[in-house]
This record gives C-alpha cells, sequence and structure tokens, in this order.
C-alpha cells in the first residue's frame, strides 16, 4: 500500500522524490564545471592574441594615459565604501615603472579611442603604447607623407635584414666557429669567417638606420629603433578582416617561436618541440614492452594464482603517484645509471654531470615507466576480447603459437594497442610532477635536435608545455602579463591531449564494434 | 601432395618449431622483465629509505699513520679567557661556550660548580657573572658539560648518571629544560660532542655511548683503553693508548632520524614547547633540520579530504543519475565526455585553481560560500519548479533530460551569488568576512588554501570515482531492477533498496580510487596551496603535501643524505599507501563482478 502512496504523491515525477534532482543537479554541475574551464581557457587563451583596442583615458584632473583594457574589479577602500577599479595594460614599462595601471572608474572624465595610437612589441622591455610621431633616418627627422605605411615599410625592411642576420649566424658563422674551435689550421675557413663577420657588421648598421619618434600618453617623447621592434600595429585603425590576419600571425608566431623576456613574451616552440620529441621517444620505449608483456600475461605465461596477483599488481602501478615515478627516476636513472655511465664514459668533464643529471632520456625512460601499465592493461583488455575460436582455429590448422600469435591475434588486437599507446602518450603529455625531477628545464633554448653529432641529445635537458605553464605562472615577476601566455599554453597542451584521447575513445569504440561482429558470426 | 619425410619439409617443420620456441622465450623474457622492472619500484623506495633506520656503528680501528687531530675534544677559549680562567682558578671546572638570541645575545660561558651552573657574559672587557643556576640535584655534582652545534643547546651530564639538555631562555639569563637523556646511571664522566653536528659521545663508568640531540641514544659498547686526543678530519675519534693510536670510527650518518623523531612532537632548538614540523636546513648549515612527517602526512590527507567532500557526492550523483535516469544514447555521450575530462592534466587545473580561482574567491568569499551552501537548494527548488510545468512540457523534457533543464538554473544561481556577494558580505559580515572570521572564529585566511585544493582536485578526482561507480551501478544484472520495478517500486527506490546495497563494493572501490588519485596527486597541491607545512584543519588556511614537498625539495636534495633518505622514506609511504588502497579496490572489485556473474546466471 505504501508503494502506491507514494507513487501517486501528488507533483512529484511518478513518485521519485526529489533526490533524482540532486543526482541531476551534481551531473549538470561536473559539466557545468568541465565546460567552464575549457571555455575560460579558450576564451582567454586565444582572446591574447586579438589586437584589443587603445583606449586614450582623459582623468578627472587632467592627466591621460593610453592603454588596453584588460578588466574590472570592485573593491573596498579603507574607508568601506565599495570602489570600481579598470585595470589597464599601458606598456612603457621604462618609462613609467610599471606596465598596468589601475584607474577608479569614477575618476574617468572621458575615453576615446584615436585611431593614430600603435602598440609596439619590442625585443626588450615588453610594450610600447604610443603615438608615433615622425621617423628618423640616421638621426635626420624625415618628412615621409603617411607616416605609418612608411613606417611599417620600414619594419619590414629591418625584419628582412634580421632573417638574413640570423641565417647567416646560424648556418655560415656557427658552423666555421666550431670548425676552427676544434683546433683545424684552416686558412680558408677563417678568411670566411671574417667575411660573415664583416656581413654581419654592415647588416647590423643597416638595420640600426631608421627610428621612430613617438610621444606616451604622458607627454614623454623617445626615439625608439627599429631594430629593436619586433611588430607594430595600429588596433584603433584596423578593419575587422585585419584584425583576424593580426590574430593569425600572432598565433603563429606563438606556435613558431622561442620564449623572450625571461619566457614571459614569445612562444613555445621549444616547449611543443622538447613535448612532442619527449612523447615520442617515450612510445617507442614503451611500446614494445608493454606489448610483450601483455602478450606474456595473457598468452604466455600460466594462468595460476601468481600470474592473477601480477595482473593485479600492474593494474595498481596506474593508480600509484606520478611523483612517486619521478623519485624513482631520480634515483635510479639519475642518479644510479647516469652516474654510473658518467663515470664510465664521460669522466673527463666531471665533475659537471652529462648523463648524471636529468634530461631527454631519463625523462622518456620515466615516463615509459610510468605509461607502462596503461599500455599493458589496454593491450590485455584487446587480447581477451578476440574470441578464444580464432586461436583454437588457428592452432587446429597446424599453425605453431609463434605463427598463431603473429599472424592471427597480434593483427586482431592492434587497435587495441594503438588504444593504449594513444592513452598513454596523453597521459605521458600532461603529466609535469615527475619531470620537474628528472630533467625538464625552464629555458632551454637549444633544442634537444640539431645539426651537430649525434645529432639527437639525449642528455640535454628540454623544455614542456606543462611545465611551462607552471613555471610561467608561479615564477615570474610578472605574472599579470605572463598570465594570456599561460592560458595560451594551457589550451594548447589541452587541445593536444584531448584530441589524443578523443582519438583512443573512437580507436576503441570502433573496436568493440568489429568484435560484437565477430562475436555474433 | 606434400611428401612430409622429405628432407627440405622437415627443416621447415624444424625451423617453425625452433622459431616457435624462441618468440616464446624471448616474450616470456621481455614480460618477465617488464613485469620485474615495474615492481622494482617499491624495492628501489625501500632500499633508498632503509639505511635510516640502519642502527649506528662505532668501531675502534688502528689509525693511518700521519693522522692528525682536526677538531680537538672541547672547543678552545679565545686566549684571554683561558688566561682569565686561570688566574681565577677556574680553569679546571667544565665549562662550555653557548650563543644566544637577544637580548642575551653573544656567548656565554657556562662553568659548573657542583650543582650548579654559572653563566658568565663575554660581552664587556672581563667576563661577568650573569647567573648561577642549579640544574641538578644539589646531593649531584655537574662532571661534564657541552654545548652541541650552533651553540643553543647545553648538555649537562652529572655524577648520578644524570644527562640533560637545557636551552638558555631568549628573554632572561636563565636556562629553559628540553629534554632528559636518562635520570640515573652509572656517574658520567666526560661528553664530546662530534664536530659539526648535534651528536656526542658520553663515557661513564661502564662504557661509551652515542647521544643524539633528539633522538636520544644511538649505541652503546665498550670504551677502548687509554685516553681520547680528539676528531680526526673524518669524524673519527683519534684514541691513544700507551703511545698506540687508534680510531674510533663513528658511523651513524642518520642518527638523527628515528621512528619517533619523524612522528612525535619534538623539542626543537629555538622552541619553546615540543613541536610538530617539517623544515629542511640547508647542507652544511648550522641549523637544526627538522623532519617532522606528521605536518607533512596531515597536509595530504587534508587535502585529499576536502577534495573527496567535493567529489564524493558530485561523482555518486553523476553516476546514480547516469546509470539510473539516463536515455541509453545520451549515456554513451556523456560517459567519454567525463573521460575527457578525466584527461585534463592536473597543471592545467593547478593553474586555474592557483591563479584564477583563487584570487576569485578571495575576493567573492560570501558569495563563493554562499553558492556552494545553497546549491542543494536551488536544485531542489528547479526540481520542483519542474513539477509545476504543464504536462505537455515536462513530456517534452523527460526526467533523463533533467540535467538540461537544471543547467540553466545552476548558472543563474552562480550569477546571482556572485552578483550579490559584496551585499551579503556587507550585510551579514560588516563588509569584510575575512576579518569577520578572524575575530569570531579565529580562521585565518591564506589565498591558496584548502578549499581551493578541495574544489579544484574535488574537480580532477570527479572523472575517476564517477567511471567506477557507473560501471559497478550498470553492472548489477537488470533482473535485479526490473523485478523492483515490476513489483512497483520507483526507480529511486529502485535504486536505494536494490541497485545501491547489489553495487556497494564497486562504489567504495570507486570512492577508494578516487582517495588514491588525491592523495597522490602532485601540481594540483603545489599549485592551489601555500605549500607551508601547517597543521591545523582550517578550510581556509594551506597546507604541503607529501607529493608537492616532495616536488620542491627532491631536486636540491643531497643523495645519500639523511634529508634525500627521508624524502624517500615519504615517496615509499605515498607508494604504500597507494598501492594499498588501489589493491583493496581491486580485490572488491573482483569479487563484485564474480557476483553479478552468479546474480545474473541465477536469472
Amino acid at each position: 500500500m505504501r508503494r502506491w502512496r507514494v507513487a501517486s504523491r501528488a507533483g512529484l515525477p511518478r513518485g521519485e522524490g526529489p533526490w533524482p534532482w540532486l543526482a541531476a543537479g551534481s551531473l549538470a554541475l561536473s559539466l557545468l564545471m568541465l565546460a567552464a574551464l575549457l571555455l575560460l581557457l579558450a576564451g582567454r587563451g586565444l582572446g591574447h592574441f586579438w589586437p584589443a583596442p587603445v583606449e586614450l583615458v582623459t582623468l578627472d584632473d587632467g592627466r591621460q594615459l593610453a592603454g588596453q583594457r584588460v578588466r574590472e574589479e570592485r573593491r573596498q577602500t579603507l574607508q568601506g565604501s565599495p570602489l570600481r577599479e579598470r585595470l589597464y595594460r599601458t606598456g612603457n614599462r621604462d618609462l613609467e615603472g610599471d606596465a598596468w595601471r589601475w584607474v577608479p572608474v569614477a575618476s574617468i572624465a572621458t575615453h576615446e579611442h584615436p585611431a593614430d595610437w600603435a602598440v609596439i612589441e619590442r625585443q626588450r622591455w615588453g610594450e610600447l603604447i604610443v603615438r608615433p610621431l615622425a621617423l628618423e633616418e640616421n638621426g635626420r627627422r624625415l618628412t615621409e607623407a603617411p607616416l605609418w605605411e612608411s613606417f611599417t615599410a620600414r619594419l619590414a625592411r629591418v625584419q628582412a635584414l634580421r632573417v638574413e642576420r640570423d641565417a647567416l649566424r646560424r648556418q655560415v658563422i656557427a658552423p666555421l666557429a666550431r670548425h676552427l674551435a676544434a683546433g683545424h689550421e684552416d686558412a680558408e675557413a677563417q678568411a670566411r669567417l671574417a667575411e660573415a663577420r664583416a656581413r654581419v657588421g654592415e647588416l647590423q648598421a643597416a638595420m640600426a638606420r631608421d627610428a621612430l619618434v613617438v610621444e606616451s600618453a604622458a607627454g614623454e617623447r623617445l626615439s625608439v629603433p627599429l631594430e629593436e621592434m619586433v611588430a607594430a600595429w595600429r588596433p584603433n585603425a584596423m578593419s575587422p578582416l585585419q584584425k583576424l590576419a593580426a590574430w593569425g600571425a600572432n598565433l603563429w608566431h606563438f606556435l613558431s617561436e622561442g620564449p623572450r623576456a625571461a619566457n614571459t613574451a614569445g612562444g613555445v616552440w621549444p616547449a611543443i618541440f622538447g613535448t612532442v620529441l619527449m612523447v615520442l621517444l617515450m612510445s617507442v620505449l614503451v611500446t614494445p614492452f608493454g606489448v610483450l608483456a601483455a602478450v606474456y600475461l595473457h598468452e604466455v605465461a600460466p594462468q595460476g594464482r601468481l600470474t592473477g596477483w601480477v595482473r593485479i599488481a600492474v593494474r595498481n602501478l596506474a593508480g600509484v603517484p606520478s611523483i612517486v615515478y619521478g623519485v624513482f627516476g631520480l634515483g635510479v636513472f639519475v642518479y644510479g645509471i647516469g652516474g654510473r655511465l658518467d663515470e664510465w664514459f664521460f669522466a673527463d668533464s666531471l665533475p659537471s654531470p652529462t648523463f648524471g643529471t636529468g634530461g631527454l632520456l631519463w625523462a622518456s625512460l620515466t615516463l615509459a615507466l610510468l605509461t607502462l601499465p596503461v599500455v599493458i592493461v589496454a593491450t590485455e583488455e584487446g587480447l581477451a576480447r578476440i574470441p578464444a575460436q580464432q586461436r583454437e582455429a588457428a592452432l587446429a590448422l597446424g599453425a605453431t603459437r609463434a605463427e598463431m600469435l603473429r599472424r592471427v591475434v597480434l593483427p586482431m588486437a592492434l587497435p587495441a594497442m594503438l588504444t593504449g599507446v594513444i592513452l598513454a602518450i596523453a597521459r605521458a603529455a600532461g603529466e609535469v610532477a615527475p619531470l620537474m625531477l628528472v630533467g625538464v628545464a625552464k629555458l632551454a633554448p637549444q633544442v634537444p635536435l640539431d645539426g651537430d653529432f649525434p645529432y639527437l641529445h639525449l642528455e640535454r635537458k628540454f623544455m614542456h608545455l606543462g611545465y611551462h605553464v607552471f613555471d610561467v605562472g608561479f615564477h615570474s615577476g610578472d605574472v599579470e602579463a605572463a598570465l594570456p601566455l599561460v592560458y595560451a599554453t594551457a589550451l594548447l597542451l589541452v587541445g593536444v591531449i584531448l584530441v589524443l584521447n578523443l582519438t583512443a575513445i573512437l580507436l576503441r569504440h570502433h573496436l568493440r564494434m568489429r568484435h560484437a561482429r565477430l562475436r555474433s558470426r | 601432395m606434400i611428401d612430409y619425410s622429405s628432407p627440405a619439409v622437415r627443416r621447415r617443420q624444424r625451423w617453425r618449431l625452433v622459431r616457435d620456441r624462441l618468440a616464446t622465450l624471448l616474450i616470456g623474457a621481455c614480460g618477465t622483465g617488464v613485469i620485474v622492472a615495474v615492481l622494482a619500484i617499491g624495492v628501489f623506495l625501500v632500499m633508498a629509505a632503509w639505511p635510516l633506520f640502519s642502527s649506528p656503528r662505532v668501531a675502534a680501528e688502528p689509525a693511518a699513520p700521519g693522522v692528525e687531530v682536526a677538531y680537538p675534544l672541547a672547543a678552545p677559549l679565545p686566549a684571554g679567557l683561558e688566561a682569565w680562567l686561570q688566574e681565577q682558578r677556574l680553569d679546571r671546572l667544565p665549562r662550555a661556550l653557548s650563543q644566544a638570541q637577544p637580548p642575551f645575545a653573544g656567548e656565554s660561558l657556562w662553568l659548573a660548580e657542583g650543582h650548579r651552573l654559572t653563566r658568565l657574559a663575554l660581552d664587556g672587557e672581563a667576563p661577568r657573572v650573569v647567573a648561577r643556576l642549579p640544574v641538578v640535584a644539589a646531593e649531584q655534582r655537574i662532571t661534564a658539560l657541552a654545548t652541541l652545534a650552533g651553540g643553543r643547546s647545553l648538555v649537562v651530564a652529572d655524577d648520578g648518571g644524570g644527562l640533560r639538555r637545557w636551552a638558555p631562555e631568549p628573554d632572561s639569563p636563565g636556562l629553559r629544560p628540553v629534554k632528559t637523556y636518562r635520570e640515573r646511571g652509572p656517574a658520567i664522566q666526560a661528553l664530546w660532542p662530534l664536530p659539526e653536528s648535534r651528536r656526542f659521545l658520553v663515557r661513564d663508568t661502564t662504557g661509551l655511548s652515542l647521544y643524539e640531540s633528539l633522538a636520544g641514544r644511538r649505541w652503546q659498547g665498550e670504551a677502548p683503553a687509554g685516553e681520547p686526543l680528539g676528531f680526526d678530519a673524518g669524524g673519527g675519534l683519534l684514541w691513544q693508548d700507551e703511545g698506540r693510536v687508534q680510531r674510533l670510527a663513528i658511523e651513524a650518518p642518520h642518527a638523527e632520524v628515528s621512528w619517533r623523531t619523524l612522528w612525535l612532537p619534538q623539542p626543537y632548538e629555538g622552541h619553546a614547547a615540543p613541536q610538530q614540523r617539517w623544515q629542511s636546513a640547508s647542507e652544511g648549515s648550522l641549523d637544526e633540520p627538522k623532519y617532522g612527517l606528521a605536518p607533512l602526512a596531515w597536509g595530504t590527507l587534508k587535502a585529499a579530504a576536502y577534495a573527496l567532500l567535493l567529489a564524493i557526492p558530485l561523482a555518486l550523483g553523476a553516476a546514480v543519475f547516469s546509470a539510473c535516469y539516463l536515455p541509453r544514447r545520451l549515456r554513451e555521450r556523456i560517459k567519454p565526455t567525463l573521460e575527457l575530462m578525466e584527461a585534463l592534466p592536473g597543471v592545467v587545473i593547478g593553474f586555474i585553481a592557483g591563479l584564477v580561482l583563487a584570487p576569485f574567491v578571495e575576493r567573492h568569499l560570501a558569495g563563493g560560500l554562499a553558492l556552494i551552501a545553497l546549491l542543494p537548494l536551488v536544485m531542489l527548488l528547479a526540481g520542483g519548479l519542474w513539477t509545476r510545468l504543464p504536462a505537455a512540457w515536462r513530456r517534452c523534457l523527460p526526467l533523463g533530460w533533467a540535467g538540461l533543464w537544471l543547467m540553466p538554473w545552476l548558472a543563474l544561481w552562480v550569477a546571482l551569488a556572485l552578483w550579490a556577494s559584496p551585499w551579503l558580505e556587507a550585510v551579514l559580515f560588516d563588509g569584510d568576512l575575512r576579518g569577520w572570521l578572524e575575530a569570531s572564529l579565529g580562521l585565518g585566511y591564506d589565498q591558496r588554501n584548502a578549499l581551493i585544493v578541495g574544489l579544484a582536485m574535488g574537480f580532477a578526482v570527479i572523472p575517476s570515482i564517477f567511471a567506477l561507480a557507473e560501471d559497478a551501478l550498470s553492472g548489477v544484472p537488470a533482473s535485479l531492477g526490473e523485478g523492483a520495478q515490476a513489483l512497483g517500486a520507483t526507480r529511486w527506490q529502485t535504486l536505494w533498496k536494490v541497485l545501491l546495497p547489489a553495487a556497494g563494493p564497486g562504489i567504495f572501490s570507486a570512492v577508494m580510487i578516487g582517495a588514491g588519485r588525491a592523495v597522490g596527486e602532485t601540481m594540483i597541491v603545489l599549485m592551489a596551496t601555500g605549500n607551508t607545512a601547517l597543521m591545523s584543519a582550517s578550510p581556509l588556511e594551506g597546507m604541503r603535501s607529501f607529493a608537492a614537498n616532495l616536488a620542491i625539495e627532491l631536486p636540491e636534495a643531497v643523495p645519500g643524505a639523511t634529508h634525500y633518505r627521508v624524502l624517500m622514506l615519504s615517496a615509499l609511504l605515498l607508494f604504500l599507501f597507494t598501492f594499498a588502497v588501489n589493491t583493496l579496490a581491486e580485490l572488491v572489485r573482483r569479487r563484485l563482478r564474480r557476483r553479478y556473474r552468479q546474480l545474473g546466471a541465477g536469472r
């Protein structure tokens, strides 16, 4: 009878009571949090590259400032009355001491968006937000008519010169200098080196020719050599299409360049390269061993109690904290094996360690160990899904066990192995804690792969996207300036990992479908 | 027709068999190798931490020819002081030099006269007596006196066998008893502090013992015949016996660590009462290293507890809803989505928590707390609102899609709570919630606190708990649930009375796995807490966990040193804990699966 009463209680859906709503709420909340996180990352990460408009703000007391609006906050003053304050990124760190200004909203008299204000990104000291006044050539004031057009043309020229200079340095001077430093007495090489150096000097001088005279909002004038500039744009004068093009260019610079200004500006190319290289090395190490171990556990080893325990142990290792693997890597690989290798092969460079300190090889090995359980478990699952008839049929036709494994079982388990490896890669790409112990570096502009023998430098430290997020976000001097880059880096990392995971999920789905068909046949 | 007896075919057959053997061998070797390598982690950690607990060894060996005394048995006094003591005929008394904190800064000379200690200040022209302090019972006599490295502890031994450590008081000329190593025993004849460490050798009438300032007696044995000369550069005690010089090698690299000093409050120098502290000292500094693991264990468990406080209700609620209410197609979409959530790297979640969420919550504390506290109520209200909808609307949006119905309401609530935050704070807490908390509840506020870690790590743990709990719930044989519903139970009743009891162990194991992940998570704790090794339960203060501590300190630790080995011990604890928790969860899950099979078979 009680059931009936519950079922007919007025108002509630089929007498379910209020509890399902709490359950539904928790699901909705989890998804909302995930969506909020991803949206925040995407918005802030991608928004950073959009050329934000420059506001020229006139305060009540007549002072002016120019900057890009960042955000608004409500604060309590000491008297207890709330105060809305707006944060402007004003740039001009070398002129004003700080690149940020909090301005009480109430004290803003007017704000406008004049078209002629420019944002100039420099090699050092961050951005300038200024009004260009005139061009100078060798210190002589020019009066070319459209100032901005002639400025951009000259900036393009300087950039072309810079590309030429860097190429010369990298491709001619550095190899020649190495060649000579190795003790070769080579008059021809010396002559070529001197010639190249002279050419670099010429280029340098040509680059130093032009300068731009600018005026800041506070009225200060200065002349900025074009040589120091990285890029310049006038956000207020740009059409949306131009802004989109600038956005794309900025994004490309972020992906393809190295970091500048103590990692708070520039790009993350070395970190991308380091992450990918480390993960590739790791998968080369983990795939064969993981697959062989899974085949051993599932196909070869006697299925007794001991194997059962080993299987549980391997499965549980996937749940052991990653930092513990880092500790193991540090103790065994770096200090143990690396220290021994140094004693045997690199004794002449001791006490500065070669392999006895964190490096690419040890990081890959540690992560391979960390992801081994993932590969083993996924492959074993794939092996378990293969119907026994397939094996029995192969054996009945006279195949040996090795032939059966190679021709029948492994091809069928291939998608499972791939799933395992992709999951392993996704996990490895996101792990930072063990890397902090075994070889990641704050700044390693030299990527571990280059033209010098032996080409792949396994002992070098490398940069990593995840560690870059941690380091720039928590150890840089101006967190506010670094924050957009951290967002962008985090977005990149999450994007890579999500794509990898999605691939694994789709692959697994495909696999399940196929085996379902096989079984039903 | 193949001729099976032809030599070519037989050769090929043999070759195939050999290849089969070789392949099996290779697979076996690689498989066992990999498994052994993986299991070696535990062995390595045990081996790295083991020397901490090996007992110290003191053994006599022939001294190398030409070895010299590098450190005398007691630090020499300045020449003028020595002369002054001789003049005053005080030079035969046991004595020691100590350093003290301001206002009694500078050096003091301690002289033992009978059962009293005399403190002489050395700041003026001539030493002057500051205090005479009785430190042992009146019928006993102080026989030996020594200061330990750093000069902030005074060890006093008497002829009744008493051995105690005293510390000069910071704001008076007196002494404070710190630790009693022993009350009575054979009369003590001499004390020899080891150079640059807080250990000392004690000679009494029965033999020689080695003491450590915190851990107490670490070794006891026979004293060789003859008299000591001093310590050599390697820390060995040179010992002369009728012209023959022996070296007493003292091997006690980790004497300061014992289970007691790791886990119990210790009387560290510079603290009035015994403390639980983790504060490693840099190599070669005279500061006393404080290796108390309790604050780290506390921090680890605190972070995990706050994370689970958020994750368990959310994950289990989501799992229940997904298993019992969601339409099958929607469920197939939502499960992979939450799997993706599990793949989000800890460093990204930690970054959001530490740099975005923490300052945000600091600004909107009142709103944030109200948001969390009233969230269930909002869900129920939105649910109630749904039942008031016209039946046609309700049919379009069945209970399976309730999550969708709730989302706008939840979003609205978040916006409302944040909008009302300053107003709430102004009305209820005089405009300053943090000040109010500080004044009325005594709660300090750190920007990066347990609340933030709970939110961030809870978020990270939700998917692991969800996936396993959902598997357990949807794995319950359908016949059970269908039977209950056929008898007229609602879905919620079916869940509560039938599914949950059946899937209970699976849910338990899901929570265990989540706990394991929360305990070992490094980056989130590292980035979202201030990493201060505090022992407070307050949700508004920070903590330092084992994992974060390893990430911070291990790269700087010298391999083989005590600090390194204590860190290895903490990694071992982490390993053992997570391994045990995971094994338990896995065993429970296996039994559950067997039970489901039996239940399913009994249909």
